[in-house]
């Protein structure tokens, strides 16, 4: 029997991730489940008090996961402290009782290719490398096409003529990107959604309201986790930035780190671990940029955010920008948080009429 | 004559105003929520039926606060707003040069800081309940004393007790024992009241640049105590109006006003049915709570959906 | 000419460094200026300055440095990144000194240590001198003194430690990060309460890091944090030589929330967590230490 594999979900990033897998491993791949609230509350009542958010959730949808007869859990751990939850969490399950095999493929922050190969090879021994790579590198391309045009609804989702059509397209596209036969297939996919997205009425005036996300990337990225921020935020007809996605994060940021230290090198020295000094150097570029606000989520105690938030208030000061500061944790009421945005947009719209 | 509604249901406290052309308050109640805003909005209607001067036609009515869509829906509101709006228009109303609006209720706490009469920022509380009215009432029972005495208390005390307010539970077992290590009931009080003031600095206020004139509302405002430590902290002079827990209304009030239609409304609740039911949706995992609201036994809204499946 | 006066906070990086800090900058001919022990004014003055979720630590740290502020010519504030790959710590020290630089407009004197990019701490020390305007010789000369004089110091100190393992009392290894177990208000209160109770009591930096250092991957194999290493290492260094551990901890510290839970569920020995979240107030401890007490007493009779 083959055995079946599952992972914790964020954002549409299951898609090539399910796509690879099932590829590369001669397993059955489980679709992670959309986090719930049940989810949260599994993953609130296992875990240590004050740890943050995304180990909540991710443990949460790991206990789902094997409730529903998973064999082996996947963690993609990162930097700071998320590149240790993995021991953590495999200790928690087992002392739950359930029997698995637990990978981690990224540990102390550092993506190491050789070892990632190593764990696929334990689990699929008749692995062979050229054939991983070339489904690692469609995986790459979809991710690639993905965000490209995730960041194009993101202009656009809030002045659609018919709400809701952008979205449909997406969620088709990913359908069909999960049945790609190979890259040149993806690609054509992806060019055929994407000019029937360019097509879609877009009612936008040119002066409208221009809001950049920032933030911690698990929060960020993950719609459950923010409590659909973006969505609430299209539904007042505003231009949304983010700048955080998986394409950033593993291809751009080695590059891009550095021209983001210059650009804000009157306000830090220093990396910050994880994405806090992008953080603030992105703030410096909307500031620049005159956009109408600023939202920053994170999940509570997220440490390099937390360093991050008074430089960057600083420079909001400075620029006169407004900024609001969202903590996201499992208790977050997702009432005031509608509260906070309304208010956020009235704010802003009264600005732009001053 | 045209007259404007604005209603402000809080958590704790609704509140009602009728105003008229030129922003004057006609009439205004404030009663409590007591847990079921239906009622009390049913309640606050009937009473302000009887205060209205006979020939006024109300042309408009906003609503505000936590309960703002509910009772929106019910009485076919023309404006639901947020209260951080809410507050800074009806506040501007009576202070056009206020820059600092300090509030502290019942549940939550925000400040909202203004610029030539406009919002240029704001905050809420993030963490928790600490620091809100209702922490403050349940430690006044616990120390026996009559929230409405706790300013006086405060007053009298010279030697405020440092009491750890960070987190309701922290505070709690901090207050529990400094009262049974015998400190007096007039520096715990003080004490309590100065680390409120200390806690809402750091947590809604920390980074924002408090300037004068500054405005004192929401429930705690009516403790002296309070005031006080605000303004030997801020170091500049706190006002706090008689009728600082209206603004929110004031403010929805003026803007049902700016968005008058040439509809009128008849206040009258008791003819129509209204009904909420709560239910668990258990069409997906999120069990979302469902509230569902039924006029004249037809379903108009549901409220609390997270994937739009209802 | 007054001498030049170089500020050292009393937190964080302070009690690791700061005796090799002292004789260097004494021996290069400034005057160290050291804030107070934490007392209430620090935590008010660290509460005015840091944000609301920083963990107790920072805010202490902030804190100190805004005790020092216009009281010296500079401000030690170092960036901590990495001994290497698997030997990180705490994100916090690497946003420490930006944030400071924002928050107050004060000189700073500041190095960088970063294995990875070949950012030694000899090189810290050189750099530091440049930014004091000295030239390399007397660099050397302050730092191989002070290296030395270090190193006796530490020999001294772990000798002490390891000479209160064979105490016949009650002997509790209290673990926890350095800044929090020697800080004047988290961490010797506990000291003193256990003290009295007559109990020994050992910090887990007091052991020899040499001895420590690699014994963590009894309990965690992917741990890659310095001070937590050494941490692990020493419950592991002292498990059978103790009568109980007391894992310390600042709201909300973000290593230790992970770490300290693992240690807890692979540790056998008795273990007291207690995260310390507020300084008003020590009652709520001490019912806790009490109880803690009476517990491996009653397992020691037995």
């Amino acid at each position: 029997m083959k055995k079946i594999v599952a992972f914790p979900q964020m954002g549409n990033y299951y898609v090539p991730a399910e796509y690879l897998f099932s590829r590369i491993l001669n397993c059955k791949i489980m679709s992670p489940k959309k986090i719930t609230r049940n989810t949260i509350e599994m993953g609130t009542k296992n875990s240590p008090d004050f740890v943050c958010m995304p180990f909540k959730y991710t443990l949460g949808t790991m206990i789902e996961c094997l409730d529903s007869g998973a064999d082996i859990v996947m963690q993609f751990g990162g930097g700071c402290r998320y590149g240790y939850y993995s021991e953590l969490q495999e200790q928690i399950l087992k002392d739950l009782g359930y029997s698995f095999q637990y990978i981690n493929l990224i540990s102390a922050g550092k993506a190491d290719v050789k070892k990632i190969y190593m764990e696929m090879k334990k689990v699929n021994p008749k692995l062979k490398i050229v054939q991983s790579l070339y489904y690692l590198l469609v995986a790459r391309t979809m991710i690639k096409y993905m965000d490209n045009v995730d960041d194009y609804i993101r202009h656009n989702m809030g002045f659609e003529e018919k709400a809701g059509e952008l979205a449909g397209l997406n969620k088709r596209m990913l359908k069909e990107f999960s049945g790609a036969k190979g890259l040149i297939h993806l690609t054509n996919i992806y060019i055929k959604y994407y000019k029937q997205i360019k097509k879609v009425k877009i009612v936008k005036n040119k002066n409208c309201l221009k809001v950049g996300i920032i933030g911690e990337l698990y929060s960020v990225m993950e719609p459950f986790a923010n409590y659909y921020l973006e969505k609430e935020l299209a539904s007042y007809n505003i231009d949304i930035t983010r700048f955080t996605n998986v394409e950033y994060l593993l291809f751009q940021k080695k590059k891009q780190i550095k021209k983001y230290l210059k650009k804000a090198k009157n306000y830090i020295k220093y990396k910050m671990g994880a994405d806090a000094s992008d953080n603030i150097a992105r703030t410096l570029l909307m500031c620049e940029e005159k956009y109408d606000g600023i939202i920053h989520i994170k999940s509570s105690f997220c440490t390099p955010e937390i360093g991050a938030m008074p430089i960057i208030n600083k420079i909001c000061n400075e620029y006169d920008i407004p900024v609001i500061f969202f903590s996201f944790d499992s208790n977050t009421s997702e009432v005031g948080i509608k509260t906070r945005l309304e208010a956020f947009h009235d704010m802003i719209e009264m600005r732009r009429n001053r | 004559m045209n007259c404007y509604l604005g209603i402000d249901i809080g958590s704790i406290s609704t509140k009602g105003v009728i105003i008229d052309d030129s922003n004057n308050i006609i009439c205004s109640i404030y009663l409590w929520t007591e847990g079921n805003p239906v009622e009390a909005v049913k309640k606050l209607i009937n009473n302000l039926k009887e205060n209205i001067p006979p020939d006024y036609n109300i042309k408009g009515i906003g609503t505000t606060g936590s309960a703002r869509k509910l009772i929106g829906l019910m009485l076919d509101a023309n404006v639901v707003k947020n209260e951080i709006t809410a507050h800074a228009i009806g506040t501007l109303s009576i202070h056009p040069d206020v820059r600092t609006i300090l509030e502290i209720g019942g549940q939550d706490s925000k400040i909202i800081l203004l610029d030539r009469g406009i919002v240029v920022d704001y905050a809420m509380n993030t963490l928790c309940a600490a620091g809100t009215g209702a922490f403050l009432s349940s430690q006044a029972k616990r120390l026996g004393v009559a929230i409405e005495e706790f300013g006086t208390f405060a007053l009298k005390s010279n030697n405020p007790t440092k009491i750890a307010a960070r987190c309701t539970v922290f505070a709690e077992s901090d207050l529990v024992h400094k009262a049974g290590m015998g400190y007096s009931k007039e520096d715990i009080i003080a004490g309590l009241c100065k680390s409120i003031v200390l806690n809402y600095l750091n947590n809604v206020g920390k980074g924002k640049k408090i300037k004068g004139p500054i405005v004192f509302q929401g429930g705690v405002s009516k403790n002296k105590g309070v005031v006080k430590f605000f303004e030997e902290i801020l170091n500049e002079e706190v006002i706090v109006d008689d009728n600082g827990h209206l603004m929110g209304a004031l403010g929805v009030a003026i803007l049902a006003k700016e968005h008058k239609s040439n509809k009128t409304y008849f206040l009258e609740m008791n003819q129509i049915n209204f009904q909420t039911s709560a239910i668990e949706c258990n069409k997906c995992p999120n069990n979302c709570d469902l509230l569902k609201i039924y006029k004249n036994n037809d379903l108009i809204e549901t409220i609390g959906s997270i994937c739009g499946k209802e | 000419m007054d001498k030049i006066k170089i500020g050292l906070p009393r937190s964080i990086f302070y009690y690791e460094h700061e005796y090799m800090w002292k004789c260097f900058f004494e021996k290069l001919g400034f005057e160290v200026i050291t804030s107070h022990q934490t007392n209430q004014e620090i935590i008010r003055l660290g509460d005015k300055h840091s944000n609301d979720e920083m963990c107790l630590s920072m805010k202490i740290y902030l804190g100190h440095v805004s005790s020092l502020v216009n009281k010296c010519d500079y401000i030690l504030v170092p960036r901590i990144d990495n001994y290497g790959l698997t030997k990180q710590t705490c994100t916090n020290f690497l946003s420490i000194y930006d944030l400071v630089k924002n928050l107050f407009n004060q000189k700073l004197l500041h190095y960088n240590i970063d294995y990875k990019k070949g950012e030694t701490e000899k090189c810290a020390y050189f750099d530091i001198g440049k930014q004091l305007g000295k030239r390399k010789n007397e660099v050397k000369d302050a730092y191989d003194y002070a290296l030395i004089k270090y190193y006796k110091e530490e020999k001294r100190r772990n000798i002490i430690a390891l000479n209160k393992l064979n105490s016949k009392k009650l002997k509790i290894l209290l673990v926890g990060h350095d800044y929090n177990t020697e800080d004047e208000l988290i961490g010797t209160l506990i000291v003193d309460y256990l003290s009295k109770n007559n109990c020994e009591i050992i910090k887990s930096h007091e052991i020899p890091k040499e001895m420590t250092v690699n014994l963590y991957d009894k309990i965690s194999k992917t741990l890659y944090w310095k001070q937590n290493r050494e941490n692990v290492g020493s419950i592991v260094y002292c498990e059978d030589k103790i009568d109980g551990i007391i894992l310390l901890s600042a709201f909300p510290c973000g290593s230790d929330s992970i770490v300290n839970e693992l240690v807890i569920r692979r540790v056998k020995a008795p273990i007291l967590n207690i995260v310390i979240d507020d300084l008003s107030s020590f009652s709520g401890f001490e019912t806790r230490l009490e109880s803690f007490l009476d517990i491996i007493k009653q397992k020691c009779k037995r």
